[in-house]
């Protein structure tokens, strides 16, 4: 007897066939000796269930009870509802906090950087002044006057002196027209 | 159950960020409002060019301490802003033009153009109340000058 004449016997006397397959499974379960010892083990099982089963008394009536439970499943599904209406916030929500994480840290970062600068490298790239002369005609002597608060270029042409007076020989006399 | 719109992750993105970029104005450059102004020193007491005026008090004081002219007129005055890591042109005469970059540190780089020429090249550190002057003898035994300075943001 295979796995699924066992099925069909169990099936037979928990009264789940048709009446066609119920006769068939019937016919076999008198042929078969094995069919037989199983089908008396199983009704046997059944009886012995059923009569013991603990019989549960609800206080309320029956009406009430079953209203109740019609109440709390309504109530889950609405819950169920709302939350899947709701679900950005929780998505901003996983979204912010490392996001706020990470404001924090670039924030600290550059805030370090400002605070820890070293007031004497800042001094120093601050009296930094780099110059070029651009033309080959014309040098330059750079200098600041730290009372004055002025950084100044005087420009002059190479084929003089700077240090001579130089005042007849103006660098580009047109700037004026 | 009530549910809240925003965590309480919310309030804490919302000021490191504004933290974030208050902190963030001193590390990056902001706009530079500069003035140039191009300059005429002399002895003589009066400008051939009446269209001319005398410097204020306080730049003629600042230039007779550093300088030998005793007078000092102004041909032109030009004001312009020049963006962060941008630059502009200051046109103070037909043949004079500054041209001012906004670096990274801060700093900046004025060029002196001269006939359309690239003259000079100074890269510097500007503050307030600070001022870059290019100079030169002109003729006459009278000296021109282009003055810059950053102007207060109003």
């Amino acid at each position: 007897m295979n796995w699924e004449q066992q099925l069909e016997l169990q099936a037979w006397i928990d009264g789940e066939l048709s009446a066609r397959d119920a006769r068939r499974v019937a016919v076999f379960a008198e042929s078969n000796a094995d069919a037989r010892l199983l089908v008396d083990e199983l009704r046997m099982a059944k009886a012995f269930i059923s009569s013991n089963e603990t019989e549960v008394t609800v206080p309320e009536t029956r009406e009430f009870y079953w209203s109740q439970v019609q109440s709390r499943i309504e109530r889950a599904e609405s819950v169920s509802e709302t939350s899947s209406v709701l679900s950005w916030p929780f998505v901003w929500r996983r979204l912010v906090s490392p996001l706020s994480g990470l404001a924090l840290v670039a924030f600290l970062a550059v805030v370090s950087f400002n605070t820890f600068r070293g007031p004497a490298i800042d001094d120093s790239a601050r009296f930094m002044v780099e110059v070029e002369n651009l033309s080959d005609d014309v040098g330059s002597i750079s200098y600041r006057s730290q009372s004055e608060n002025m950084f100044v270029v005087y420009l002059y042409k190479k084929d003089q002196d700077a240090d001579s007076d130089a005042q007849t020989e103006p660098v580009d006399d047109s700037f004026f027209q | 159950m009530s549910k809240r719109l925003f965590s309480s992750g919310s309030p804490r993105l919302l000021v490191a960020l504004v933290l974030l970029v208050g902190s963030s104005i001193n590390t990056f450059a902001a706009n530079l409002k500069l003035e140039a102004k191009l300059i005429w020193g002399t002895n003589e007491d009066k400008s051939p060019n009446l269209e001319h005026n005398q410097v204020d008090a306080a730049t003629k004081e600042k230039l007779c301490k550093v300088f030998k002219w005793k007078n000092y007129f102004v041909v032109n005055r030009v004001t312009k802003p020049v963006p962060s890591r941008g630059s502009n042109h200051f046109k103070l005469s037909d043949e004079c033009t500054i041209e001012i970059k906004e670096l990274e540190g801060p700093k900046v780089e004025v060029k002196l153009i001269g006939k359309g020429k690239e003259v000079h090249k100074t890269t510097l550190t500007i503050s307030k109340g600070q001022s870059v002057v290019y100079s030169g003898d002109d003729k006459n035994q009278s000296a021109w000058f282009v003055i810059i300075t950053e102007l207060e943001e109003k």
